[in-house]
């Protein structure tokens, strides 16, 4: 067989068997019920929780991730190497096997004292952001530094020898030609940490308007098989999820400066 | 002037040791070498990019190697001009002016001169993705000239350039300089740019100043056999000293089993007898002789018998091998086009060409160990 007609063909396979995963919710999908289901308290709040932790966690990748990425991207220090793999653990390491070493954690000396004196994480909103910051910041870390990776160092060096600080250069010239990788990156990371399940529910649990975000809904609503709930919340995540990424086409569709 | 001294620095095991350089004001000094020579290291160094393990950089006597690149003064062209896609080519031009916090509404008359000598005036509102080659080079050296550094800095950005639109640049770089007489350091490896561009040359190869003097100097008479190696220079014969007259000015030395006297001056250095040397002989300069017509004085004493190898059209002029008699090597010798014609040569004739004493040059091999530095 011809070798790229295989080539499409595998691709169209690949795109089927995800439409006719969505497609087969529609079969107990029921119209009336949607809106019904959608508008229920513990719902709504569901997605708010799923929402308002993701922007929290991602906003806090980003705020850590961002120097970090241009440190590996720029910089050579003692450890990047180490670094640089250890930001990959979240990648190969299951999200269960992730939230329970921070639900371990908070029963360790340390983890206790920040949560008698601090802020409570365990079984509580913060643990949600937590857990969804501990599954994103790695890939938040890598995506970023690609990003910056595709802007050649030559524009900072040039901007420093016309008398930018190196704070200045960064602002003024990498950060915007690297605004849309960055972005990207934020929408990518956003959409991860609202799907993510496995760490949230080891380590805030599932509790109705306290932690159920979508994911953790889902699930509850499948063990109670409750399938009309369970397919309005999955076709909203994957709603959700498929907006973020044709929102990330779109941010990468246009170079800089044109 | 700006003054590299005894520059120190180690990248892996590539190592710069003792590097010194002096460059004269309103002068375009260029850094000569190889790829892989170091070049680009100096360069960095010289910005404030990469950190050296020793020396001083000066510039106007005062000491710039602790302070950061933004405030060295120092503007900087890659070879990919590095210009800011993100802004406008006005933007660009003006990115120096007001982070140095030179910028005055745009009535800067040095910017407006820069922009009329340029002949950037109608690109102001575009962006750089829209711009032809030449244009993006004329504007990368206007944004690094608008600030009027006290050093320019070029890495090799002619290189990637056709050669049309190359010696189009070379021409504008040239008149920019006389009409702003601003201070540079040209990295190349071109040998042609070097001689164009440059008032001094430094040749610099595997970390090491060769040779270093105006470019007459440099190209001309050259000092170690590497630069001469490096500039390409042809008929490089090896040979040793028979003899030294002191009182004359003059040595003897071996060539092709025979024996030939220069003048004391056309060696790089002092010599000592029995040294081993190279002898260069330009091959623009060996004379083919017409049989029958008188030979002058001057010519009559280095004469050698041979035949034409090979015969090379090389476009503007003839590269003519020619093999003396006995002998298991070839001479090069260079003819412009109208002098190939009149001599009408053919692969295989015999012919006999002349030599003037004052057309060698000789290289020791053997470089002299620098005076051992000991504590006083």
């Amino acid at each position: 067989m011809n070798f790229g007609k295989t080539a499409i063909y595998a691709a169209l396979a690949l795109f089927l068997f995800y439409a006719v995963l969505i497609l087969s919710l529609l079969s107990f999908f029921e119209g009336k019920n949607f809106l019904t289901v959608l508008l229920a308290p513990d719902v709504l709040f569901s997605i708010q929780v799923s929402v308002l932790a993701a922007t929290v966690a991602m906003f806090l990748a980003i705020a850590i991730g961002l120097p970090a990425a241009y440190a590996l991207s720029r910089l050579n220090f003692p450890g990047k190497k180490v670094v640089d793999t250890f930001l990959e653990l979240p990648m190969i390491m299951s999200p269960i096997a992730l939230g329970a070493a921070l639900l371990i954690f908070f029963n360790t000396r340390v983890g206790s004292t920040i949560q008698e004196k601090g802020i409570l994480f365990v079984f509580e909103f913060p643990g949600i952001v937590l857990a969804q910051f501990a599954t994103i910041a790695g890939l938040a870390t890598r995506l970023m530094k690609t990003a910056l990776d595709e802007i050649s160092p030559r524009y900072e060096a040039v901007a420093r020898s016309l008398g930018s600080s190196a704070w200045d250069a960064f602002w003024k010239i990498t950060f915007p030609l690297s605004l849309r990788g960055l972005l990207s990156a934020m929408i990518l990371c956003w959409a991860k940490a609202v799907g993510e399940f496995g760490a949230t529910v080891t380590l805030a649990g599932t509790m109705a308007f306290k932690t159920e975000t979508m994911p953790t809904a889902i699930f509850m609503a499948l063990a109670s098989a409750d399938i009309p709930k369970t397919i309005t919340l999955i076709l909203i995540l994957a709603g959700i999820g498929l907006t973020a990424l044709y929102a990330v086409r779109l941010v990468e569709k246009r170079p800089p400066g044109r | 002037m700006i003054t590299l001294q005894n520059l120190y620095l180690r990248v892996g095991t590539f190592r710069i040791d003792n590097l010194n350089l002096d460059l004269q004001e309103k002068q375009i000094h260029v850094l000569l070498g190889p790829t892989g020579s170091g070049k680009t290291l100096v360069l960095e160094s010289i910005i404030g990019l990469r950190r050296f393990q020793g020396g001083r950089i000066l510039i106007g006597g005062k000491e710039v190697q602790k302070l950061p690149p933004e405030k060295r003064e120092i503007s900087y062209v890659p070879q990919d001009l590095a210009l800011f896609p993100h802004l406008t080519v006005r933007e660009n031009l003006l990115y120096g002016l007001r982070a140095q916090n030179k910028a005055r509404n745009g009535t800067d008359s040095h910017l407006n001169r820069l922009i009329d000598t340029l002949r950037i005036g109608h690109l102001l509102a575009r962006y750089p993705h829209g711009l032809s080659g030449g244009e993006k080079q004329r504007v990368a050296l206007g944004r690094a000239l608008a600030p009027a550094p006290k050093l320019l800095l070029l890495d090799e950005p002619l290189a990637a350039l056709d050669p049309a639109l190359k010696s189009e640049i070379q021409q504008l770089l040239l008149s920019l300089h006389r009409s702003l007489q601003f201070t540079a350091l040209h990295v190349t490896h071109d040998l042609d740019e070097a001689y164009l561009l440059g008032d001094a040359v430094t040749v610099l190869i595997e970390g090491k100043v060769e040779q270093e003097g105006r470019k007459e100097e440099v190209f001309l008479r050259p000092h170690t056999v590497p630069v001469a190696q490096f500039l390409g220079l042809r008929n490089l014969v090896p040979g040793r000293v028979l003899k030294i007259d002191e009182r004359e000015r003059r040595i003897s030395v071996s060539f092709w089993g025979g024996e030939i006297t220069i003048p004391a001056d056309h060696a790089a250095r002092n010599l000592i007898y029995g040294e081993e040397v190279i002898l260069y002989l330009r091959p623009e300069e060996v004379l083919i002789l017409r049989e029958g017509k008188p030979i002058k004085e001057s010519l009559r004493q280095n004469i050698l018998t041979g035949e034409v190898v090979r015969i090379l059209d090389r476009g503007t002029q003839h590269w003519v091998f020619f093999r003396p008699l006995g002998v298991d090597s070839q001479l090069e010798i260079h003819l412009p086009n109208y002098v190939f014609r009149n001599l009408a040569l053919q692969e295989g004739q015999k012919i006999q060409v002349a030599m003037r004493k004052e057309s060698f040059w000789v290289i020791p091999v053997l470089i002299p160990k620098p005076p051992a530095q000991g504590n006083f």
